[in-house]
């Protein structure tokens, strides 16, 4: 049996139009799910801060058990206000130290998003790297710090 | 003297007729264009030994040709008939498949789903031809130009068939940068050809995750007849996405897809002992292999062109030609087509999207036509 007669014979138009739905279809939902998959993935995770946005940072109370440091949640937007809070810590590990150091210290602490921050620091030239691993603190001047505030 | 002339009565000399040297002379086709002109040397060149060893005249009875049951090739063929290498190849290739690109623009997953219409068109030409069903439904796979996959629903619908669908759907694998240009160049204008894709957006890890676990849910709950194909592919690519399991995807990707590749390519090549695959059926096959391929390049690139109608942000229509799965062929064509136009056109990525969701198309497809002929 041969031509249309043979494709009707043997149920070929329901199949092949059944076939194309099916297949179409079934791509049609996967490609709908993954493309909300990030969308469902960024509601269930925290986002990291990105230091550039300009946040406005709530008013935060000094902590009893962590006398010194003052630990604004969430974590402070501004570089000169990590800084600040850095400051005291990495006058502890000496002119040089291991970025290791200080973040064990970092993590001692329980300041949040370690890495990322020292990211920040070492990316607005505050930490510098001195060679065989050790890096230096070089915090911007006081007169820097007043620019930024007044600009 | 009569012992000579016993021994010489059954060398490959006397035995061999017109049909082995004429598939003598097609495997040693293949052993050139994949060698010397680097058309899939990974599959073209052990298919090619394979028809030289397949066809090499042999006296009946002694357990040596493919379909004697207690010959060498005949186990090595048990990997092929079963749907095993295929399977194991699909776990390399998964393995090996970076789905960043089409989790990055989902869209894309749909000129996937339009390349398959290939399959359906060529179900009915085949049928239209004479075709049994099961055959009919394995001559149509050759569109989804995904050569693992037709083996396995052949093997499993029409198994007398594999030889000629195998060699089919492998040649015009290897045949795209010959096939596909001129079908993407006729259906699209210059202006179409131009269109610049915009950068595609960065996929966390948990994404990359994610996304063989969904596939795997989704596609084999649609197909179950597909969870020999799918079932291992994303498997794979979990091992290769959840960084934890680095030495199992590497050899998933390497040493395990490779040995598969070998013997089934081995197997499928002497498969084709000259005296079953030179038939009138073949002849229909690699033609109906060609329309089926056409009409899927086609397919893709002509729906690129509706979504366009209806998308704010223009695709390339050229990328629907990747919608078929030969990974990457077809994608490294469309991005070299686009580049003839405008050098500074890059289009791989994108191509290899459409190409990684035609690859799970026809293994739907393939499940969708198994689960079809059961009972026919």
């Amino acid at each position: 049996m041969y031509g249309l007669k043979a494709i009707t014979v043997h149920n070929g138009w329901a199949m092949a139009l059944a076939g194309a739905l099916i297949v179409f279809s079934g791509l049609v939902v996967l490609s709908f799910v993954i493309s909300q998959l990030h969308k469902v993935l960024m509601f269930f995770e925290k986002k990291p801060v990105d230091f550039q946005q300009d946040q406005e940072t709530p008013d935060i109370e000094p902590s009893e058990d962590k006398p010194g440091f003052l630990l604004p949640k969430p974590f402070p937007a501004d570089i000169n206000e990590i800084v600040r809070l850095y400051k005291p810590l990495v006058e502890e590990l000496g002119e040089t130290f291991y970025l290791s150091e200080l973040y064990e210290i970092l993590r001692k602490n329980d300041f949040p998003h370690p890495h990322i921050t020292l990211t920040a620091l070492r990316e607005s030239e505050i930490l510098i790297p001195d060679g065989d691993g050790v890096f230096t603190w070089n915090p911007p001047t006081e007169h820097d710090d007043n620019e930024k505030v007044e600009g | 003297m009569e012992l000579l002339f016993q021994f010489l009565s059954n060398t490959g000399y006397y035995l061999a007729d017109y049909r082995h040297v004429i598939m003598i002379v097609i495997g040693s086709l293949f052993l050139y264009l994949g060698s010397a002109k680097h058309y899939e040397p990974l599959l073209l060149i052990p298919i090619g030994f394979g028809i030289l060893v397949g066809n090499v005249p042999f006296f009946k009875g002694f357990g040596l040709g493919i379909y004697e049951s207690n010959s060498v090739l005949h186990y090595l063929y048990f990997g092929v008939v079963t749907g095993l290498y295929p399977s194991i190849v699909f776990l390399g290739l998964g393995a090996m498949t970076d789905f960043s690109s089409l989790l990055a623009r989902p869209v894309l997953m749909l000129l996937g789903a339009a390349a398959q219409m290939g399959i359906f068109f060529t179900l009915l030409g085949a049928l239209a031809l004479g075709f049994l069903p099961k055959e009919a439904g394995s001559i149509a796979i050759i569109g989804g130009a995904d050569g693992p996959t037709s083996i396995f629903l052949t093997a499993k619908l029409a198994p007398h068939l594999i030889g000629p669908i195998a060699i089919a759907a492998y040649s015009y694998m290897a045949l795209i940068p010959v096939i596909q240009p001129p079908i993407m160049r006729l259906l699209t204008t210059r202006k179409e050809r131009l269109i610049r894709m915009p950068e595609l957006r960065e996929v966390s890890k948990k994404e990359r995750v994610i996304f063989p676990a969904v596939g795997v849910l989704l596609c084999c709950f649609l197909a179950p007849a597909s969870i020999p194909l799918l079932g291992t592919f994303f498997f794979g690519n979990f091992l290769k996405e959840c960084g934890v399991t680095d030495r199992l995807a590497q050899t998933a990707r390497t040493a395990i897809i490779d040995t598969a590749t070998i013997l089934l390519g081995l197997t499928v090549g002497a498969s084709t002992q000259g005296d079953v695959f030179l038939t009138g059926k073949s002849v229909s096959i690699f033609l109906l292999g060609a329309v089926a391929f056409s009409i899927a390049t086609a397919s893709g690139v002509i729906f690129a062109k509706i979504m366009n109608l209806f998308l704010k942000e223009k695709i390339n229509p050229l990328l629907g030609a990747a919608g078929v799965s030969a990974v990457p062929g077809s994608a490294r064509e469309v991005h070299l087509v686009g580049q003839s136009e405008d050098p500074e056109n890059y289009l791989l990525m994108h191509a290899m999207a459409c190409n990684s969701s035609g690859v799970i198309g026809s293994a739907i497809c393939a499940g969708i036509l198994w689960s079809f002929m059961v009972g026919l």
